[in-house]
């Protein structure tokens, strides 16, 4: 038996639900690496070389390379999102920039789940539970936040205008985040 | 409810914060040479003003960094924020 | 509830001027600053006490409290001078010839993990051990001392037991203010309202007399029962203490039959539910994390602390919240009470009583007055002296129990 055969999801058992123009899916598995070093030196440009994209500079923004998405997190800080089994080769790619740097990389694919919430009615559901303003003059795609939906810490990502959100959540909490968000779906009273 | 600016994400509500105390506490240079009673002041005793006051939060359910804000602890007036390591700012 | 409220007395206290001097002027007429005139005549014939307060009579923390009373601590000490206070309590309205609806009605401190029942448990057996009234129930017992409680394993935080001290329970707080302050009064001690304390007097080390806005007035010995704004005053006397000042909040419902038999404090899930002789539950949960003199705190602890109520009283998921409103408590490091002198002659302090000095009112009265009667600490007031967080010998009730209010 592979390894794969092994893992589980957070919540293997959630079925993709739709509700008044919302949908609700796990993306289980995507790979997530944390990278920590010093912005604007010349570690960042390697990396920025090696993954065809710069690390976002602006706080709470994301720039996209191919499958990956380079997710601000901290002035020094970044999560790199990328496909189930893209870690390796991702990982080894950044390392072969990093030789020599105050710089550290961590597969942390295995801490988060993924949720995403997409629709007309996606943002209503969100902000029952998040004190973030996500219209869209204040949040488009291409930023992300770190915050609380429903007490729960997230990486709140938004994929497109439709709006499509990502919420990357801890494996503990993602139970009780999805039945939050089911249950927030779950109001007719929706806006479409 | 507190509306604190965070100096990088910017303003998210006071629940997002975890709160640090005084602000500009510098840990003795040199902890041997003091007192009990110099240490206890170390240890123990911070300013506790009826107004304006350095103090420091995290923004722990954000970006997870520690800055300095100045806060009136009357009105709650959020008087400047100012990111780690910079002095304190004067408040007139 | 049952208990008919007594009738308000006819008279209560003179409003006199302050004299130009007196052998002790005590700032602050809450709970401690009253109690503490009480007893300085009582117990010390020392009547000659000025209790200056800055706005009116109880109307800071002692208006604002919850009226927990018990005595199950955990620490010697504080067990020692809470234990002393309780059975003050017992004797007090009959001594003070005012009924203030002190009602022994129990009261129960939830476990729901492990953790809190390892401490409860040997809490109980410290308790037992000191002569306090403690025991530990199972959470049959304790649907079947209080039937409201959600002893399901269903919750998210299930009552995995509690300790009971029978003796505990609640009394009211206004009443019992007037009738310490009229007693005093009685006594001869000047009672001044409106009169704020805005600087002190010295005489090289001593301290000889006070400012305030009605004009100076010379002292003896001042005696500090300022409660949260205590270390704004010993500021004006380069006195740094290790004091913190933060909003704690409480609230009450409407009216409503009475169906809480006792009161049901949760450290876990961070409530804390009796029901007030008139019917309304009295609620009230935890600080606000930072430093404030707003005498209001901020809407998520009462947020949070309406989850944890609704979750352990799922009978309450109707009742209203009627008022909420704030204190400002003085916490030190160890969640212990500071009483005693201070570095500067003449000078006493009675503060950080933080979350839980209701309870102690006669108690820190009394053992206060025999500190300045004396000018040697009370017994029960010397492990609380201002010293120990010089030598160490914290008493850290915060960390031993964590159990507020
Ligand atoms: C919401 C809440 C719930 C609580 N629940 C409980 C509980 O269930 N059980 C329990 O045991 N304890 C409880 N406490 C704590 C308890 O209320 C306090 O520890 C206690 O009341 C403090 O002593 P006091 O009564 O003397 O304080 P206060 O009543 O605050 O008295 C201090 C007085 O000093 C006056 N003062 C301040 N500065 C000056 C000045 N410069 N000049 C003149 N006067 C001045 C103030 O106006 C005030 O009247 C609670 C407190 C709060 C806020
Ligand atoms: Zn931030």
């Amino acid at each position: 038996m592979t390894v794969d055969g092994l893992r589980r999801s957070p919540l293997g058992d959630l079925p993709e639900t739709l509700g008044h123009g919302v949908r609700l899916r796990e993306i289980p598995f995507l790979t997530q690496l944390n990278l920590r070093l010093a912005p604007g030196g010349g570690a960042a440009a390697r990396v920025a070389e090696v993954l065809g994209a710069a690390l976002p500079t602006e706080p709470n923004t994301v720039t996209d390379s191919g499958d990956l998405r380079l997710l601000w997190l901290g002035p020094d800080e970044w999560l790199i999102v990328g496909p189930d089994g893209a870690a390796p080769d991702t990982e080894g790619r950044i390392r072969t920039a990093l030789p020599g740097e105050h710089a550290c990389l961590v597969d942390v694919s295995a801490n988060r789940t993924t949720l995403e919430l997409s629709g007309p009615g996606a943002r209503t559901v969100l902000e029952k539970g998040c004190a973030l303003d996500l219209h869209p003059r204040a949040f488009t795609p291409g930023r992300c936040a770190q915050t609380l939906v429903s007490k729960v810490n997230v990486v709140l990502d938004q994929l497109d205008a439709e709006p499509r959100y990502r919420l990357l959540v801890r494996g503990s909490f993602a139970r009780y985040l999805a039945d939050w968000l089911l249950d927030a779906m779950s109001d007719t009273a929706l806006i479409g | 409810m507190l509306l604190i600016a965070c100096p990088w994400c910017g303003e998210r509500d006071e629940v997002e914060f975890h709160y640090g105390g005084q602000a500009h506490v510098a840990y003795p240079s040199d902890p041997e040479a003091l007192s009990d009673a110099e240490w206890a002041q170390y240890l123990f005793v911070r300013d506790n003003p009826k107004g304006p006051f350095a103090e420091r939060w995290s923004h722990a359910a954000g970006c997870r960094r520690w800055f300095n804000v100045v806060r009136h602890t009357v009105t709650h007036e959020i008087l400047a924020v100012h990111p780690a390591g910079r002095p304190k700012p004067v408040i007139a | 509830m049952s208990h008919e409220l007594p009738e308000h007395p006819d008279w209560l206290w003179r409003t006199p001027d302050p004299k130009r001097a007196y052998d002790v002027v005590i700032v602050g007429a809450g709970g401690h600053g009253l109690a503490t005139a009480y007893y300085l005549a009582r117990d010390h014939g020392i009547t000659d006490v000025a209790v200056l307060e800055r706005g009116w009579l109880a109307g800071g923390n002692m208006a604002r409290n919850t009226t927990i009373i018990r005595s199950n601590y955990l620490c010697d000490a504080s067990a020692a001078i809470y234990e002393h206070a309780l059975k003050l309590w017992e004797t007090l309205p009959e001594e003070l010839e005012y009924d203030f609806l002190f009602s022994q009605r129990g009261v129960l401190n939830l476990a729901h993990t492990l953790q809190d029942v390892r401490e409860g448990i040997r809490r109980v057996h410290a308790n037992r051990l000191g002569g306090i009234d403690a025991q530990w129930l199972d959470p049959d017992e304790v649907r079947a001392f209080c039937p409201i409680v959600n002893t399901s394993p269903e919750v998210r935080y299930p009552v995995l037991g509690a300790t009971l001290q029978p003796r505990a329970g609640i009394a009211k707080h206004d009443h019992v203010a007037w009738a310490l302050a009229r007693k005093a009064d009685a006594y001869g001690i000047d009672l001044i309202q409106g009169c704020e304390v805005t600087g002190f007097v010295r005489d090289g080390e001593r301290v000889v007399g006070v400012e305030t806005t009605r004009g100076r007035i010379g002292a003896g010995r001042v005696a500090l029962a300022a409660a949260g704004h205590t270390s704004t005053l010993a500021d004006l006397l380069g006195l740094r203490l290790p004091l913190q000042s933060h909003p704690l909040q409480a609230l009450v419902s409407e009216l409503l039959e009475p169906v809480h038999p006792t009161v049901v404090m949760s450290n876990h899930v961070h409530v804390y539910v009796s029901q007030a002789h008139k019917g309304e539950l009295v609620m009230g949960a935890g600080i606000d994390s930072y430093n404030g003199y707003g005498q209001r705190g901020s809407f998520h602890q009462i947020e949070h602390q309406m989850a944890a109520a609704l979750e352990l009283f799922p009978i309450f998921a109707r009742a209203h919240v009627l008022r909420t409103w704030g204190g400002i408590v003085d916490v030190t490091p160890d969640a212990s009470p500071i009483i005693g002198s201070t570095p500067i002659e003449n000078l006493y302090l009675n503060c950080g009583w933080g979350t839980g000095g209701f309870k102690a009112t006669p108690a820190s009265g009394r053992v206060y007055a025999d500190t300045i009667a004396t000018g040697t600490p009370h017994p029960l007031a010397a492990p609380f002296a201002l010293e120990r967080f010089t030598t160490g010998a914290l008493i850290d009730e915060h960390g031993a129990a964590a159990v507020a209010h």
